[in-house]
């Protein structure tokens, strides 16, 4: 609203009675008065915002009101009104704080002009007003919105699980929430502008930060990875840390470390082991009593039967009673045996050797079990493999194994009117290796029974297998530096091939050193 | 005339002990490798009784018995399974044939579950065969 309370102040009454009338008529609202003392009364009354006071008045003259009015309230528009001529007072006014000066005789057009200009003055001090104000009030609810935003930030990272460590642009540290104090075990006092990163980091991701400090800006951040700091009093602990440089444009300003605590993971994931360690060792006794059980059951009826023969003094009774303790004591012997292999470590005896001769003398074992059954067995071996150095027993061993895994695959294969076959092949690998191939048209495997195929007492063959012949095989093929692979199809059968390094007699050397070591 | 008991099994210690068990108590035994020699020889000698193993090469013990007891000349044959795999898992399997199409068959009349005690065998067999 435009100021429209006005003191007009003259010693003339005539005066005073005619420019309030017209001034009224221009829309003011006037208060009149005589002399300084009343005007001052009224003023402080009404504290009107503009005063138009003449100058020469008898008593408290115009510059004095106008003095104490500037005294009371500053903010007030003064006009004086001078006599024709007397510029030096008018001058006065002015450096006293008047806003302008009429002259007299007072003439409506000048009034009106000075008046307008004091009321935009006092519009315009009011709306300057209004804005500083505005912009304290904006300034104030800025102050307090970032001091808000500061404290919520540092709730998040003293709230944060994860310890957080910062440092200014030399690598001091100026931030250890107190997740890194419980990480670290050292209080944030200890630390906090009184430490480097490098004290603490761990060697690699110390040396990754302080490249990235010298150099210009390249790199961004480090992605998660595991690595363990060495926290107060030594302990070292597993964390997953991931950091990045912090830069104002190109300039480093600081660096953050963010490390997560890998301790409770790390002892669950130790338990989890545990635990699945006792479940197998578990299902692994429960195989092999079974196992042992079947021999037993063997041995007992064995038993029975000697007894029988015993007692009926019957010849042929005492042999097949025999025959069946003999054929489990067997067993017990494979067995043990088995297991034996199994769980030593054992050294490759190389020796001078035919492959070709020892898969002979396998299939020689075997072909009366597999003629038994109409399974037809089919050689085919390279002639060009001569006499090497190799392991012969592991040899062996593997190789029946496989072939006798073969035969059980034709015999346990539902298929009807299928001729059955299994072939033992072997082959040159280079020149250092030999390939000993057994392939079967049985049962064939499915993917479930392939992914068991090298698990302790892991067998298909119900009470008769004791899940330990492919075990040892592999075991066997490791020790010899070798490898063994599986092709399979349930209903078409299976291809396991051996590859078996060896070392060429006309290479020279003693032999008996180990493999590994041999190659190029 | 001793009844004949047929055994079907491919375990040569089940074979020489269910025959020496047999012979012990009076039955003359007749014994088969696998259940399609198995078959043919029930098929020949008419049994008074089969005790049939159920995991074996060839034609398998599971496989033998549906035969056995779709066969109008055979059904009536007593069979006592014989077997180291429990006997649940051998009328599920049965059971499982039957929903692929097969005939329904009724259960084995006895179920011995390996390792087999002589004793109970023989009292097994002489409830069945009079």
């Amino acid at each position: 609203m435009m100021e429209n309370r006005l003191l007009l102040i003259d010693d003339e009454e005539a005066i005073l009675r005619v420019l309030s009338i017209s001034l009224r008529h221009e829309g003011y609202v006037v208060f009149t008065a005589l002399n300084g003392k009343e005007a001052l009364q009224v003023f402080e009354k009404e504290n009107p915002g503009i005063v138009l006071t003449d100058l020469k008045m008898p008593g408290m003259d115009g510059l004095q009101v106008l003095r104490r009015i500037k005294e009371i309230n500053p903010d007030t528009e003064v006009i004086v009104i001078t006599g024709h001529g007397d510029m030096d007072s008018a001058i006065d006014a002015l450096r006293f704080g008047a806003s302008d000066f009429i002259n007299k005789p007072v003439r409506d057009e000048a009034l009106r002009i000075a008046l307008d200009r004091a009321r935009e003055k006092r519009e315009l001090r009011r709306q300057l007003q209004a804005y500083t104000t505005d912009l304290e009030q904006m300034c104030r609810l800025a102050t307090e919105e970032v001091r808000r935003k500061s404290e919520f930030q540092d709730k998040l990272i003293t709230s944060s699980n994860d310890g957080i460590v910062a440092t200014d642009e030399r690598g001091l540290i100026i931030l250890f929430n107190p997740g890194a104090e419980k990480i670290f075990g050292y209080s944030r006092r200890e630390i906090v502008e009184k430490v480097g990163f490098e004290q603490i980091y761990p060697e690699d991701v110390a040396g990754e930060f302080r490249s990235g400090f010298r150099r210009k800006r390249d790199k961004r951040g480090w992605g998660w990875k595991e690595v363990s700091i060495r926290g107060k009093g030594g302990e070292i602990v597993p964390v997953r840390f991931s950091g990045t440089l912090l830069y104002e444009g190109e300039k480093v300003i600081g660096s953050v470390g963010f490390f997560q605590d890998l301790r409770e993971i790390k002892r669950l994931q130790r338990e989890l082991v545990q635990s699945e360690r006792l479940a197998a060792i578990g299902q692994t006794v429960a195989r092999l009593a079974h196992y042992i059980k079947n021999i037993l059951t063997g041995l007992q009826g064995g038993m029975y039967v000697v007894n029988i023969g015993l007692d009926k003094d019957d010849m042929d009774k005492l042999k097949a009673g025999w025959t069946m303790v003999q054929r489990n004591i067997g067993r017990v012997s494979d067995l043990v045996m088995d297991l034996l292999t199994y769980s030593k470590e054992r050294e490759p005896e190389y020796r001078e050797c035919y492959p070709n001769q020892i898969a002979e003398d396998v299939c020689e074992l075997m072909e009366v079990k597999a003629a038994q059954n109409q399974i037809e067995m089919v050689r085919d071996f390279d002639p060009s493999i001569g006499r090497v150095s190799m392991d012969p027993g592991a040899v062996h061993r593997c190789l029946l194994n496989l072939v006798s895994n073969a035969i059980d695959a034709c015999l346990f294969d539902l298929s009807e009117n299928k001729s059955w076959k299994v072939s033992v092949r072997t082959g040159r690998e280079g020149e250092n290796a030999v390939s000993f191939q057994v392939t079967d048209n049985g049962a064939g495997m499915t993917a479930d029974v392939k992914k068991k195929l090298f698990s302790a007492f892991f067998s298909t063959k119900g009470g008769k297998g004791t899940g330990l012949g492919l075990l040892v095989t592999h075991k066997l093929v490791q020790e010899n530096g070798g490898r063994i692979e599986v092709e399979s199809e349930p209903g078409k059968g299976s291809t396991f091939t051996l590859h078996f390094p060896y070392r060429r007699e006309d290479g020279g050397g003693s032999g008996t050193e180990p493999l590994a070591a041999k190659e190029h | 005339m001793s009844k004949k008991i047929l055994t079907v099994d491919d375990d040569p210690d089940i074979i020489v002990f269910v025959k020496t068990v047999l012979e012990e108590n009076g039955y003359e035994p007749l014994i088969a490798r696998n259940g399609e020699s198995g078959l043919i020889m029930a098929r020949a000698e008419k049994p008074s009784l089969i005790l049939l193993d159920v995991l074996m090469p060839k034609q398998s013990g599971i496989r033998m018995y549906r035969e056995l007891k779709s066969d109008p000349e055979l059904k009536d044959i007593p069979v006592i399974i014989l077997s180291g795999i429990a006997k649940r898992t051998f009328l599920r399997s049965q059971e499982a044939l039957t929903e692929f199409g097969d005939e329904p068959v009724p259960d084995p009349s006895a179920y011995i579950e390996k390792p087999v005690d002589p004793g109970e065998l023989a009292e097994t067999i002489a409830r069945f065969v009079k």
